[in-house]
């Protein structure tokens, strides 16, 4: 006779569901249709976020992303946050729909956590990396439809095997990709990915032996040349005196530059 | 079926001869506010005791390890969900304790025919002052002491044991040792101190006073040299939304008198 199915108590914790199974079983976390062939024309233009980059400097990931947010052709909002931290050494910043990927960065920040608490031990890179992809995955019938899309860039430190910062870019489907030295997504990283691309090879130095004032001019630049021809891009708003934001994660953590600071490297290195 | 409300009580009286009984070795735990928090710490040899239950909660527990796990696991589904679909701030441990907790442990307790959860669980809350920090405690049949929602005059420190003999002479000890504004290190001591005065308060043979400095530290002494310390402090002034940080055994032991 063959043995039955080791049934676990669905109380004990090696048997938990992770956090989004637990939302969904308590009916606070959506569940999206299934992707349907003809998602048919749809009027609802939904709010959009732009250009996001990031990459590898001397001083660890530094993650940049601009501050307007769009519906269509109408610019919706010139201050939104793009670069969100997840935990103490994790950002994920999003180009896209920012009702989608706010939620997503929530549920991601609850589920790192939940792990921690729940399994007393700290979830891997790998895992982390992995619950981002599968919420992306969960999201695919809302992209089909025209209303969700989501393109995140997920930057972290490993303190694991080789204690190194890692980064990832995403796209809408949830297949992640690690990069080596940038990544840039949202519809004016074209330009961006140019700017990466030709500095990682021609420039002065590699984007990795880039000191933190050279990073952020060079974050800068590459924002700015994104909005001059992309106008979902916000760039720098010389008048307004609105900044991108940036985020450095390193080993001692995520430390959120100072306007101020970002100010001074713009008129020394930009303007 | 018991049929005579006598039976009932008399079922309930076992089943709390039978739980206390169960109870009674369990290695106390002590927190106490300090300068720049609130501090848990107790001495163990295999199990983990004192674990984060959110942002600004924290918990201690003695019992079954099935049981403390699954109320565990309550308390963290709740105030995750509450942190999620709300906000962090909306998390209350007194809401966690009165609403969810207490109401699920007297049910279980009372209803004889049912496993009761052979836990005591101690939980701490930071506020943003001391103030409103709070110390709380259920009892396996749902009872909860607290410290802090009260007028009345504030202990900020709360204890967990065995025995009720242990812990009233570890409160009667920490209202004579406790200090409020003590620096990390001190509140160490104090608390390892209680923990020793907890101790020694156990068993049938168990000591009914505080014991002396000397008995205290030699005590203290033979248990650290084959346990290890467990403690954990809830930060005040962290930057961080996350309070809860586990401090190293090395950590605890380099800051200790002799």
């Amino acid at each position: 006779m063959d043995k039955p199915p080791l049934v676990l108590d669905p109380n004990f914790s090696g048997a938990s569901e992770d956090f989004p199974a637990v939302l969904r079983r308590k009916g606070l976390l959506q569940i999206v249709p299934e992707p349907t062939a003809a998602a048919g024309s749809h009027s609802f233009v939904p709010t959009e976020s732009t250009t996001i980059l990031a990459f590898k400097f001397a001083g660890g990931v530094l993650v940049a992303g601009d501050r307007r947010a769009t519906a269509g052709n109408t610019v919706v909002y010139d201050r939104a946050d793009k670069v969100l931290e997840i935990d103490r050494h994790s950002i994920m910043a999003i180009a896209g729909v920012p009702a989608t990927a706010w939620e997503m960065a929530r549920v991601l920040e609850h589920s790192f956590q939940y792990f921690r608490r729940t399994q007393l031990q700290e979830m891997s890179v790998d895992g982390k990396v992995r619950a981002l992809s599968k919420l992306l995955r969960d999201n695919f019938g809302f992209v089909v439809q025209g209303v969700g899309v989501v393109v995140p860039i997920f930057a972290t430190y490993d303190w694991n095997s080789k204690p190194e910062a890692r980064l990832y870019f995403y796209d809408a489907m949830g297949a992640q990709f690690e990069v080596t030295d940038y990544a840039a997504t949202g519809s004016g990283s074209p330009a961006v990915r140019g700017i990466l691309y030709y500095e990682n090879s021609w420039g002065d130095k590699k984007l990795k032996e880039l000191n933190e004032d050279e990073a952020i001019a060079i974050a800068l630049r590459a924002l700015d040349t994104a909005a001059e021809a992309d106008t979902s891009t916000g760039g720098v708003d010389r008048s307004g005196k609105i900044f991108p934001l940036i985020k450095i994660v390193s080993r001692e953590g995520i430390t959120t530059l100072p306007e101020e600071k970002i100010a001074a490297v713009f008129r020394q290195s930009v303007a | 079926m018991i049929e005579e409300p006598y039976r009932w009580v008399e079922a309930i009286a076992n089943r709390r001869e039978y739980i206390e009984t169960q109870l009674a070795a369990g290695s106390p735990i002590a927190a106490v506010g300090y300068l720049d928090g609130i501090l848990f710490v107790t001495l163990g040899r295999a199990r983990q005791k004192i674990f984060e239950i959110y942002d600004r909660i924290a918990m201690g527990a003695i019992g079954h390890p099935g049981d403390i796990e699954r109320l565990r696991l309550a308390a963290i589904e709740l105030a995750s969900t509450e942190g999620f679909t709300r906000s962090a701030a909306d998390v209350s441990l007194r809401r966690l304790a009165h609403y969810s907790l207490s109401p699920v442990m007297k049910t279980a307790f009372e209803q004889v025919y049912g496993p009761p959860y052979l836990a005591r669980l101690l939980f701490a809350e930071i506020g943003s002052s001391p103030k409103e920090d709070l110390f709380l405690r259920i009892d396996y049949d749902g009872a909860i002491a607290a410290d802090g929602l009260t007028a009345q005059p504030r202990q900020r420190f709360a204890v967990l044991s065995g025995t009720r003999q242990s812990a009233e002479l570890m409160e009667k000890f920490l209202q004579k040792e406790h200090i409020t504004d003590a620096v990390l290190s001190d509140a160490v001591n104090i608390a390892l101190d209680a923990w020793s005065v907890g101790r020694l308060a156990m068993g049938e043979n168990g000591t009914k006073e505080i014991p002396g400095r000397d008995v205290l530290r030699k005590h203290r002494g033979e248990q650290l040299a084959n346990a290890a310390i467990e403690a954990a402090v809830l930060e005040r002034d962290n930057k961080s939304a996350i309070r809860y940080r586990i401090l190293a055994d090395e950590e605890v032991r380099s800051g200790l008198q002799k």
